[in-house]
């Protein structure tokens, strides 16, 4: 019989969606923009990307485990792909254009920029935690910099752990927003090449 | 369709990623994160996504920093030491061109991952015509190849409606055991105990993989329940009793005769609400009746009719039967 979530189990999910996030943060994360630039050719809304890269990111999450998947990336585009053409199918106005793009997206290979994309938006986000409020910064430079746990900062900086916590909440914000402005960015700047390339062809 | 993703709710995901940085989750976080989660399932992919944008940030403090999560030790994998951002980027970049070049060769043989969340029951076409059918908070990838087809079932139960195809057999595998059928319908679920099959038509073969000693044939009206090396239970010509176990292809439980603590155990697959029977002399009374899954209020009143026990309902969360 289960009575709510014993403190095993709730230590095993904690484990299991550290392990996935490690891995999603890995091998997902600094190539986002390509999967998300892929997706926009399809003609799909900003929000429509937005909504099939979280229910990509779902399917991961659902995951008893990620060691089985050999090739994140191309597991990550199978998955979108998939959700891709079932939102198509949905819509019935299906872009034949937009299909075929679907098929040849294994085309692509990174370009210098692509690979570069991942590390301008590292430089944003530093440049981003130099921005925060000053004592945000300092708990977010201890802890992601330094690498101190929590607990370690309040005790070092004279907080409560909650006080830390609520600070490291700030940042994590900061950081999710910081990402999502580099890949819109990103994904802006991918397309502009694109047509750039179009007309020289 | 309206995005269900709102800035509370992005707020509240960095929340739990801020709560999950310390070093002190507990048991009522995990159970606030899941009611939470429960809610709309587009948000198990955004605290993901909010988790994964804060770890990536620095891979290389968090794999040197102590991850063993607070309570008890669960194994955690060591994350490989990596020598730069920028130098991984570019690696991972050249591996995956890699792979996008291989697998958009075989995208048949991809597989599917699917699984449905408490309380969610789901009925799936796959592109060979077979019909699926997912009980609550299962976890299943499906594989559809040239000369199979495979389903591995991770966690929980499924109902499969096999479309005939001599030259592809229909195997599914649970742990070591494997279920093969032509053209029938049958389930099988996982238990702590071992594997349950129920077979509803035709005809299937049943085996565990590396012990040819445990392969029997099942037909339509059997049951039978298999351990990766014996069988542990095995009924047949029993059609209504597998019928009433299969209740909730329809979204019901069918208790016939079933203990006070089986039918709890039941409702608690579905339901976010769990119920606990707090005095042992009563979960082992026999009960009767069919149910809506969703409903495990109703099963409560039910009992506290028929069996005269009182109910706690004060906890959002629990029904204690007393």
């Amino acid at each position: 019989m289960r009575e709510g979530a014993t403190p095993g189990e709730a230590d095993q999910e904690f484990a299991r969606r550290r392990r996935t996030a490690l891995w999603v943060a890995r091998e997902i994360v600094p190539h986002e923009a390509r999967v998300r630039r892929w997706l926009a050719r399809s003609r799909l809304s900003p929000e429509d990307v937005d909504e099939v890269m979280q229910e990509a990111y779902c399917r991961i999450a659902m995951l008893p485990s990620v060691d089985h998947i050999d090739r994140p990336l191309a597991y990550m585009f199978s998955i979108t792909r998939n959700l891709l053409l079932r939102r198509l199918k949905r819509q019935q106005v299906v872009v034949l254009e937009a299909v075929s793009e679907i098929e040849t997206w294994q085309d692509e290979t990174p370009s210098p920029e692509e690979q570069a994309a991942s590390r301008i938006s590292y430089e944003r986000v530093l440049a981003i935690i130099g921005r925060l409020p000053e004592r945000c910064r300092r708990v977010v430079e201890l802890r992601k910099i330094e690498g101190w746990s929590q607990k370690e900062i309040a005790v070092h900086l004279g907080m409560t752990e909650k006080a830390v916590e609520k600070q490291v909440w700030t940042g994590v914000r900061a950081i999710r927003d910081a990402w999502s402005q580099a890949e819109a960015q990103s994904e802006n700047r991918m397309l502009g090449a694109d047509l750039r390339e179009a007309r020289s062809w | 369709m309206v995005t269900r993703i709102d800035d509370q709710a992005r707020d509240d995901a960095a929340r739990f990623v801020a709560r999950m940085d310390a070093d002190d989750w507990t048991g009522a976080d995990e159970a606030e994160l899941q009611a939470w989660l429960a809610a709309d399932p587009l948000r198990q992919g955004l605290l993901l996504q909010v988790q994964a944008q804060w770890l990536a940030l620095t891979p290389e403090a968090e794999a040197a920093a102590p991850v063993a999560p607070p309570v008890t030790a669960v194994e955690e994998e060591a994350e490989p030491a990596s020598t730069g951002w920028g130098r991984r980027g570019v690696l991972a970049g050249m591996a995956a061109s890699a792979a996008l070049a291989f697998v958009g060769l075989r995208w048949s043989q991809t597989p599917a991952a699917y699984a449905t969340r408490l309380g969610e029951i789901r009925r799936l076409p796959l592109p060979d015509g077979s019909v699926m059918t997912m009980n609550s908070g299962s976890e299943l990838t499906v594989t559809m190849a040239a000369r199979t087809r495979e389903v591995q079932l991770a966690q929980g139960e499924a109902w499969f409606e096999v479309a005939k195809d001599a030259k592809r057999p229909f195997v599914v595998a649970a742990g070591n055991v494997r279920v093969r059928a032509v053209g029938t319908a049958f389930s099988v679920r996982r238990r702590e105990t071992g594997v349950e099959i129920l077979v509803t038509e035709g005809i299937v073969e049943t085996w565990a993989d590396g012990d040819q000693n445990l392969r029997m044939k099942l037909e339509a009206g059997d049951r039978a329940m298999l351990s990766a090396h014996a069988v542990i239970d095995y009924e047949t010509g029993i059609s209504s009793s597998v019928d009433r176990a299969l209740a909730w292809r329809g979204g019901m439980i069918d208790l016939n005769g079933r203990t006070l603590y089986d039918a709890a155990d039941e409702f608690n697959r579905y339901n976010q609400r769990q119920i606990i029977i707090a005095d042992p002399r009563i979960a082992r009374e026999e009960f009767d009746g069919l149910f809506r899954v969703n409903d495990p209020e109703g099963f409560a009143e039910a009992v506290k009719a028929s069996l005269g026990v009182s109910l706690d309902t004060s906890n959002p969360n629990l029904i204690r039967i007393e």
